[in-house]
């Protein structure tokens, strides 16, 4: 029997009101506890789509990417520009060209150089190699094909014949011995490029590529011209980059013809969080009519935005029903210090100092809050994946209204087949793109995120049963004579 | 060892003022089993209110053993009640969900004794004022009016008070449970020189005191002590 079991037994001394306010409590901190989990669990998932995203910017002529699109080349002196923009720690340009199989171009009997949609399987290429693809047209080589002899240049008189063609080989002239986006090309076997020279005759080849034409290591090949040699073999983990080369861009521009010219700058900026300002910059830098200035991928921004938005709503309505719950335990006290200010006159007739029934008013508050965080964690624990999903869901929707989510709101969160992403989503459009990154948000509970709740609410319900203590010390003695 | 000065207090209630206690002094030594006497509404309760630091008096003083508990500080004046006072009111006031034992541990508590300590008094304090030991686990509010009388009075008892204030201790008594508690407060006075005021209209206990006061329109008159026969 002290202050502590007193203030235990006080708490329950009206059982229905003591399990309403519980009840009441458990609600407010179960919504506080639930809405934290779903801030962390965003907070980590937008931290890892950052690191995802990297400092790099990609700078692309205005209306062309990769291969396709229009527009006009970019430049060294837009490199040099890009360069100077504040924030810029490096820029790097590169020049991507389309190198057809000079056998098969021979055979079709077409001058170099002769531009796209040349029947021949030209495919748009800017040179000539003695590389043969690794990879067969198939169908989708015969289509794209197809699709742009026939479009640009339907007057070629009666091509009831399909040509015959090989897929062109991508060769990257890099100005350093990195990949377009400046992460280090992966050797299985042979040294990176060292000679960036005009004349240089290095190269790197795709694993696949090398298999295909029985490359190794000092072998030699044309490009053009020029009798190049293999100093490496890479693999970039995919069939499609495994058939392409590294080239000198120097050399690369000097062999196609294209002095000067870059098809995309990769910048890096110094921390992520100027990423967005940098990118603006660069492109007024540069001049948006000539630049298209990129972000990792257009999705991976609007899933950072879109949960960014997640992540405040859910820290404002963690606030939010914490206060929620430190008013009801205000309330609650306030009306119980009315109530029993007869008593509290008793206790300090019979010498209680005002500290020790404040201390009794406040541990009394505490077993309410205790067992309504009790409660509460039960709550949160059913209701943060939910929650999480439906607040997830929401925001990413009703941002992208041409989100082409399936089943619309509520709890579908979880329909996002992880964050695959890939190589298809320029055709799927960007806005559902962003729902498949984000993919599904787990929501684990940390211990750091609980013991932060805990604080949180211990807090703010310390400050709930402070005022109501502090009362107590207005209730005079003579209070205990009341109604005699 | 209580000297009492030209109290006057005054309450207002609307536009209305009335003085229960209007002028009141009196002296007593200690050790002395002392009676206050007076119609109902003339001001008795309130005169041990002020007696026992429950309110402060509009004015005059109140001296204790020396000092002025008129004057003291907040601070002081918890400490007085809790270790110089005992108080027995009217009303009992026990804390209602606690057992009777608990309550009479509650001053001890305050006064930093040990749990086995107080415990072990209250018991033995329950069993002075005649309550069965299978009534010292039984919350107030379930105990009849006599019960919680007896539990009041042994929690007055509890801190060795040297003044023991009493409003009507002996009210919802019978004969016999009275005359124990009389018998108590009077071995109390006698021999541990505690000095006891109690308000009473109980012939019985005022008889049994060494001096009776009378309380009337906020005045105090001490009835003269009867000849010995
Ligand atoms: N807090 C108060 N406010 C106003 N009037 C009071 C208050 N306390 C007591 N009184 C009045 O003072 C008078 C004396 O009361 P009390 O001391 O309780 O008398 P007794 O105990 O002798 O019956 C009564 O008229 C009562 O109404
Ligand atoms: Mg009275």
């Amino acid at each position: 029997m002290g202050v502590v079991s007193r203030s235990v037994g006080n708490a329950f001394r009206n059982k229905v009101r003591s399990g309403a306010v519980v009840v009441i409590l458990a609600v407010a901190i179960g919504l506080a506890l639930a809405m934290l989990v779903a801030n962390q669990a965003v907070g980590s998932k937008v931290d890892s789509l950052k690191a995802s995203v990297g400092n790099n910017l990609t700078v692309n002529p205005a209306g062309s990417r990769g291969g396709l699109g229009g527009g006009n080349p970019l430049t060294t002196a837009d490199l040099t520009k890009a360069a100077a923009v504040q924030n810029v720690t490096s820029a790097t340009g590169t020049l991507s060209v389309r190198l057809s199989n000079s056998a098969a171009t021979t055979t079709s009997g077409t001058t170099p150089d002769s531009g796209r949609g040349e029947p021949g399987g030209r495919f748009g290429a800017s040179g000539t190699t003695s590389l043969e693809s690794a990879v067969a047209p198939g169908t989708l080589g015969q289509r794209n094909n197809s699709n742009g002899g026939s479009s640009s240049s339907g007057s070629t008189g009666g091509s009831t014949t399909t040509p015959t063609f090989s897929i062109p080989i991508q060769a990257t002239g890099v100005s350093t011995s990195t990949t377009a986006t400046g992460t280090a090309i992966n050797l299985t076997s042979g040294t990176a490029l060292t000679d960036f020279a005009d004349t240089s005759t290095q190269a790197l080849v795709g694993s696949t590529l090398a298999t295909k034409n029985n490359l190794k290591v000092g072998s030699t090949f044309t490009v053009q011209d020029r009798t190049m040699t293999v100093t490496g073999i890479f693999d970039a983990g995919d069939a499609f980059d495994n058939n392409g080369i590294y080239l000198p861009l120097a050399a690369t521009q000097t062999l196609t013809n294209q002095a000067g010219q870059l098809s995309s700058l990769t910048v890096v900026v110094n921390s992520i969080d100027n990423v967005a300002s940098t990118q603006t910059a660069l492109t007024s830098a540069l001049g948006a009519s000539n630049v298209d200035v990129t972000a990792g991928s257009a999705n991976l921004q609007s899933a950072i935005s879109s949960l960014g938005s997640v992540q405040s709503i859910s820290l404002i309505a963690f606030i939010a029903s914490l206060v929620t719950a430190g008013l009801i335990v205000l309330l609650i006290m306030i009306m119980v210090v009315r109530e029993r200010r007869r008593e509290i006159g008793v206790l300090k007739a019979i010498g209680a100092s005002n500290r020790t029934i404040g201390v009794q008013f406040v541990l009394e508050a505490m077993v309410l809050v205790v067992l309504g965080t009790v409660v509460g964690a039960v709550v949160a624990a059913f209701s943060s994946n939910p929650i999480v999903s439906a607040l997830v869901a929401g925001n990413t929707s009703s941002g992208n209204s041409a989100s082409s989510r399936a089943g619309g709101g509520g709890f579908g969160a979880g329909g996002g087949a992880g964050g695959g992403g890939g190589g298809f989503t320029r055709t799927r459009g960007a806005l559902s793109g962003a729902n498949q990154l984000i993919g599904t948000i787990s929501t684990s509970v940390g211990w750091q995120t609980l013991v932060l709740g805990i604080v949180g609410i211990l807090l703010i319900a310390a400050i709930g049963a402070l005022i109501p203590a502090l009362l107590t010390a207005k209730v005079r003695p003579i209070e205990v004579l009341r109604g005699e | 060892m209580l000297t009492v000065t030209d109290v006057v207090k005054t309450f207002k209630t609307g536009d209305q003022t009335i003085k229960p206690v209007n002028g009141v002094s009196f002296t007593v030594e200690q050790g002395t089993f002392a009676a206050i006497l007076g119609k109902s509404g003339s001001g008795k309760s309130t005169l041990l209110s002020l007696l026992g630091a429950l309110d402060k008096a509009t004015s005059g003083d109140v001296i204790v053993d020396g000092v002025n508990i008129s004057k003291l500080p907040d601070g002081k004046l918890t400490a007085y009640r809790r270790d110089d006072i005992g108080f027995v009111f009217q009303a009992y006031n026990l804390i209602p969900n606690l057992s009777a034992q608990e309550n009479v541990m509650l001053p001890m508590e305050f006064a930093g004794l040990s749990h086995a300590k107080r415990s072990e008094r209250a018991a033995e304090l329950l069993n002075q004022v005649g309550l069965t030991e299978e009534m010292h686990q039984r919350k107030a509010n379930r105990l009849s009016g006599g019960m919680q009388q007896r539990v009041a009075i042994a929690r007055a008892l509890a801190n060795n008070p040297k003044l023991i204030l009493a409003d009507e201790p002996t009210g919802n008594l019978d004969d016999e449970t009275g005359e124990l508690i009389i018998e108590l407060l009077r071995h109390l006075a006698h021999e541990k020189k505690t000095t006891i005021l109690v308000v009473t209209h109980d012939q019985a206990l005022a008889s049994q005191t060494d001096r009776k006061f009378r309380l009337a329109r906020g005045k105090i008159t001490e009835d003269t002590p009867k000849v010995p026969a």
